[in-house]
């Protein structure tokens, strides 16, 4: 039983097969190869626009910034080749948020992607997150990153030919958490699916660090100024 | 580097030394609750002892937007589409209501009003049991160079 456990772990890359840039690089990171033959340059200038025009991005910088987890671009992001159909990752060894310049070409892609990312490292600032050995706080991250970054936004399961209404965000949240399950773990269905049910209830009503589920930049408006005002709230309750 | 702290004395900046560096990070209720732990009684006076320093936790014109944005028809498909059910809003006209009775009467009924108010809405947040634990000070390599040369373990 151990050791069929151990040659488990072995066999488990922790979702590192998807992103092999991380290790080595067919084009030398700066180089004009680089600049000529991959997407690098065009992710590098979405990646800069959606930091600076994105509400949601704006305002989880701002809040990791007030935490102490000040996000650089040079630092905590990445634009690199990823395999399959991947957007990005959060890489919890390097603290670096990995974007897929293969797989994103939109800015709206960007600006999503980004938030999503920002969400896992926003909770790996904040808690003590096992990413590698425990699965319920893997699936915990997912969900509050499907539920908070628009991954589900109506107009998006619209596109995706997904036309339920009623509830159906909730749908969303626990099928795309566990397909980020699965694309990252060596794990079944049922076992995933398990995981995501056990923890659902906590995860999807953990709305931090905006207070509520952002549909629309609206939103992102009142979380940011209830962020500001959050000294006044908390000192007379 | 100092830290500026409200008291009912006043504005008051206290020196942050080696007792208090450790409170300049973490989340927010985090770094008050270490200040506090910190400081004497004396040097901290409650802050809302009285019923003359005490504000309602948001400013009136806020509880008005809240109530306007609840009713509004994209959030009542939001809360739809989400839930399966319709916002409930009557409860923000009532702490405007009780907002606007504090300001003009200090009311303590309408005191009592608000924090009940608040206080559930914070409850309903935390109904849950968290499935990780808080961290006390951001992960220590956070800020770290990243090391090129060498390839990174899973």
């Amino acid at each position: 039983m151990d050791q069929a456990r151990e040659s488990e772990q072995k066999d488990e890359d922790y979702g590192y097969g998807l992103f092999p840039k991380r290790k080595e690089g067919k084009y030398k990171k700066g180089s004009l190869g680089e600049s000529l033959f991959t997407f690098h340059n065009k992710c590098q200038v979405m990646l800069h626009f959606a930091l600076e025009t994105s509400p949601y991005a704006k305002f989880l910088l701002g809040v990791m910034k007030q935490s102490g987890c000040a996000a650089y671009k040079d630092r905590h992001f990445a634009c690199e080749d990823c395999d399959g159909i991947v957007s990005g990752g959060f890489d919890a060894a390097t603290s670096q948020i990995v974007l897929c310049q293969n797989n994103v070409h939109r800015q709206s892609h960007m600006n999503r992607v980004v938030t999503h990312e920002l969400i896992h490292a926003f909770d790996h600032c904040r808690a003590h997150v096992d990413w590698f050995n425990d699965l319920r706080h893997l699936a915990c991250s997912e969900i509050r990153a499907a539920n908070l970054s628009g991954d589900c936004s109506f107009g998006n399961e619209l596109s995706r030919l997904n036309f339920g209404v009623k509830g159906h965000h909730q749908d969303c949240v626990r099928d795309r958490a566990l397909r980020s399950i699965l694309a990252v773990r060596k794990v079944s269905p049922e076992e995933g699916k398990k995981v995501v049910d056990e923890v659902f209830d906590s995860c999807f009503n953990d709305h931090a660090p905006f207070g509520r589920i952002p549909h629309n930049k609206d939103y992102v408006k009142f979380s940011s100024h209830d962020f500001q005002n959050r000294d006044r709230y908390y000192s007379n309750l | 580097m100092k830290i500026s702290l409200i008291t009912t004395a006043g504005k008051k900046i206290i020196r942050a030394g080696p007792v208090l560096s450790e409170c300049l990070i973490g989340s927010y209720t985090m770094r008050l609750k270490c200040i506090r732990f910190r400081l004497t009684s004396k040097e901290l006076p409650r802050m809302t002892a009285t019923n003359a320093v005490w504000r309602p936790p948001r400013m009136c014109d806020d509880y008005w937007n809240e109530f306007n944005h609840c009713k509004s028809l994209w959030n009542r498909f939001y809360q739809y589409y989400t839930f399966g059910t319709i916002p409930a809003c009557q409860q923000w006209k009532d702490d405007y209501k009780a907002c606007r009775e504090w300001e003009k009467r200090h009311n303590a009924e309408a005191k009592e009003l608000l924090q009940q108010s608040e206080r559930a809405r914070v409850a309903a947040q935390s109904k849950f049991a968290p499935v990780w634990k808080l961290r006390q000070k951001p992960p220590e390599d956070w800020h770290l160079p990243l090391n090129q040369e060498k390839p990174e373990e899973p």
